[in-house]
């Protein structure tokens, strides 16, 4: 499973000038469930384009298991890092479910069975066995995300990079995101979550990045991140830690990003009215 | 219009340089507009060059040969004709895109009386193409992230046309879907006049210019038409 | 002015089921109705459904009746329900007129579609620019706004038109978490000014602080209704594919786990 390293990249959009990205240093380990957080503009699609070569360093290296990325072309790139974009419509092309997960998978050499079960473990974890001939618009948006994300999956690749799962999915499309994650992660497979959903992170990812200006600003554990101490960084560029971190923080538990934490903390017995 | 009308070569250059190239330079889009219309003219414009230079059947004096083609004089004088032409329609349609903002111009046509919804429509022509290229752009940025060759050989890409048209067509169409409920519900199509807040400036210099540019369109066709000018 | 609807039906054209289904809804004055419920559970229909577009611009049959006032209003053309009901969609960038060269004149699209004098179509302009904090934003070029800003843009646009009612599909679906905040804000000011609205959204923490009243459905038909706090807190929203909203989750789980929930409300609140 590869490694990933980011060292001072830097960006510049030609449309524009735009330095999207201002020295980015990033390691990120094989394996490791990382969150990505920070507003529309802050570099984070900019940052994660660079890693499937997407998009080329205006400065700075990409380096994949060792390998500079500048020396592959996108088409290599996508059999390690897997991108799972954030609007289905500007992908789905084929009329049939399983044409279109069939779609990554084939580019990339599979065949036959192993073919046949890479997508079938696709459509299972995303809930969409039993659709294989449906027309991708005959399921509602939330299944056509769970769609785009299993064209993906089928991919088989070592890392994933999963760009607003959850934005415009319904409870029970955010669950399976969820389980999905969990999934991988036990496949020691590396995964990169960018979202909105401060509670999506904290709970599903043991890293946060937070990104303003095309800078990295915070980076650590959730309960690092969302702790009262980074919690000006935070607001500085208009995000709010989860509810779970304030309450705790409110009543005296010290860094409790997650609901259970929260909980737990509670059960401690050391609540202070 | 007048240059495809003159004959020869000097004249058409002059439609070009006064009538293209100068307003250009005068709105600062010299740059922008060679850039542009180069870009669209290029192939139309390569192609009948080529054409003409090896392959004009009246074709006498020789200048050079590539292999089984040559090239003559007058192929050469009739292939410049043509690309000035091209370049003179090419060049004046971009200017047009380059300085008339849409808003502008769909305001100016309701005002002569043009239907709101004709001007409308012609306004939309026009917006569509960057939207178009912006989605076309995003769409194939996902599917070679799918591992879609774009950088390959030729015929690699000609499969990837469909995994790129299709959710490009789809996509439009449901865009357009939303706008048309979104204008309905703001009144678009309601029957009556419509009020209009303000009305381009039409300054004295605009209509100078426009005037000067039709009598001298007339005033060359004229000379033409009469062979005063062969 | 009460917008009713009273055992409303719709079915697309060249569908097998109808995507609703006996649905009675009543919106009053200065009032803001909550609608949640799962993807494709009928959200975006039943906004079309009210705002009249469905079924007159999308085609498609439609059962019972929806009044306004006691009149009934299904036989209005739908330019002339825009100026009663207006309706926001999911999407900034498509409500955008694209003919307007700037905000002012893409809010005063609507006023002039209406044929109203000059000076009303202005002041009503303003007018909205300035309930949602926008009118600094006059000259931009809408284009090039960021997508809460266009969303406001469009609500101006919609406000211009002086509705009764004001129908929201989602509105901050695609939104980041500032633009979510500026809209739901003005929201919440176009709620306490008197506005009666009526919102869809997945984010039930943000139904949570807005609307007063909701309803949840599920295939087409409505299976919760009430008091925001109550359809909440209500046990069947896991089921229905609606997510609990944050401090309703907390609640529960110090329930659960044997804990005096009584200082988490006091943090929540605070």
């Amino acid at each position: 499973m590869p490694d990933l390293d980011v060292r001072g990249l830097a960006h510049v959009y030609r449309e524009g000038g735009v330095r999207a990205l201002d020295g980015v240093d990033l390691w990120i380990a094989a394996g490791e469930r990382v969150g990505i957080v920070g507003q529309n503009g802050s570099g984070k699609t900019t940052l994660v384009r660079h890693l499937n070569g997407l998009l080329r360093p205006t400065e700075g290296r990409v380096t994949i298991d060792g390998t500079d990325a500048s020396g592959l072309m996108v088409a290599e790139l996508a059999s390690r890092v897997g991108l799972v974009f954030q609007d289905p419509d500007r992908q789905i092309f084929a009329s049939s479910v399983r044409a279109e997960v069939e779609f990554g998978p084939r580019n990339l050499g599979q065949r036959g069975t192993g073919l046949a079960d890479s997508v079938r473990r696709a459509l299972e974890a995303t809930g969409l066995a039993g659709e294989e001939r449906s027309n991708p618009y005959d399921l509602g948006y939330s299944r056509r995300k769970l769609l785009a994300l299993a064209s993906v999956l089928a991919m088989r690749t070592p890392v994933l990079v999963l760009d607003e799962p959850t934005t415009g999915q319904d409870a029970r499309g955010v669950d399976r995101v969820r389980r999905i994650v969990a999934a991988l992660a036990d496949e020691g497979r590396t995964v990169i979550t960018i979202s909105h959903d401060m509670r999506f992170v904290a709970e599903t990812c043991e890293r946060v990045i937070v990104m303003r200006g095309g800078r990295v600003v915070l980076d650590g554990t959730p309960a690092e991140a969302f702790a009262r101490e980074a919690w000006e960084t935070l607001r500085s560029t208009y995000l709010e830690p989860p509810l779970a971190a304030r309450v705790g923080q409110r009543l005296g538990l010290g860094s409790t990003p997650t609901d259970a934490q929260l909980i737990e903390a509670m059960r401690g017995g050391r609540v202070h009215r | 219009m007048a240059a495809v009308v003159i004959g020869g070569l000097l004249g058409p250059a002059i439609v070009v340089a006064l009538a293209v190239l100068l307003p250009a330079t005068l709105a600062g889009v010299l740059l922008r507009l060679m850039r542009t219309a180069l870009l669209f003219a290029l192939p139309l414009a390569g192609s009948a060059f080529v054409v003409n230079l090896f392959f004009f059947p009246e074709g006498r004096t020789v200048l050079f040969a590539i292999g089984p083609v040559t090239a003559t004089a007058e192929g050469l004088s009739f292939a410049l004709e043509i690309l000035v032409r091209i370049l003179a329609i090419g060049g004046a349609i971009t200017l047009f895109y380059l300085t008339t903002p849409p808003a502008t111009f769909v305001v100016d046509l309701e005002r002569r009386g043009i239907s709101p919804r004709l001007a409308f429509v012609a306004n939309a022509s026009v917006q569509t193409v960057p939207a178009l290229v912006e989605r076309a752009g995003q769409i194939t940025a996902a599917q070679r992230a799918r591992g879609l060759d774009t950088e390959g050989s030729a015929w690699k890409r000609i499969r990837g046309v469909l995994p790129i048209v299709a959710p490009v067509i789809l996509g439009s169409i449901a865009e357009v879907e939303e706008r048309t409920m979104a204008l309905e519900a703001r009144g678009f199509t309601r029957p009556g006049r419509r009020s209009l807040l303000w009305a381009p400036a039409d300054s004295g210099r605009q209509r100078a210019a426009r005037w000067l540019l039709l009598l001298a369109v007339i005033g060359l066709v004229v000379a033409r038409l009469t062979g005063w000018w062969a | 002015m009460t917008l009713s609807l009273r055992g409303v039906g719709y079915r697309y054209a060249g569908a097998e089921r109808p995507a609703l289904l006996d649905v009675d809804l009543d919106l009053g004055d200065g009032e803001v109705v909550g609608i949640a419920g799962a993807s494709e559970a009928g959200k975006t229909t039943l906004c079309l459904v009210v705002a009249g577009i469905a079924p007159r611009t999308v085609g498609g049959r439609i059962r019972g009746t929806i009044s306004l006032d006691g009149e009934r209003i299904d036989a209005w053309p739908i330019h002339r329900l825009g100026e009663r009901i207006g309706i926001g969609f999911q999407n900034p960038a498509s409500q955008l007129s694209q003919v307007a060269g700037t905000v002012f004149e893409e809010v005063a699209f609507g006023p002039m579609n209406l044929g109203i004098a000059r000076e009303e179509i202005v002041e009503r302009s303003w007018t909205a620019l300035e309930a949602l904090r926008i009118d600094a934003l006059a000259e931009r070029d809408p284009v090039r706004l960021s997508g809460g800003q266009q969303q406001l843009v469009a609500i101006a646009g919609l406000l211009a038109m002086r509705p009764a009612h004001l129908v929201l599909d989602e509105p901050t679906a695609q939104l980041d978490p500032a633009g979510t905040r500026l809209v739901a804000d003005a929201i919440g000011r176009l709620a306490a000014d008197g506005a009666s609205i009526l919102v869809a959204e997945q984010k039930t923490d943000l139904l949570a602080t807005i609307t007063s009243r909701m309803v949840v459905l599920e295939s087409g038909r409505i299976a919760l209704a009430g008091r925001s706090a109550e359809v909440l807190a209500d046990p069947r929203l896991a089921e229905l594919g609606v997510a609990e909203p944050s401090a309703v989750r907390l609640r529960r789980l110090a329930t659960a786990a044997g804990l005096d929930p009584a200082p988490l409300e006091e943090a929540v609140g605070a």
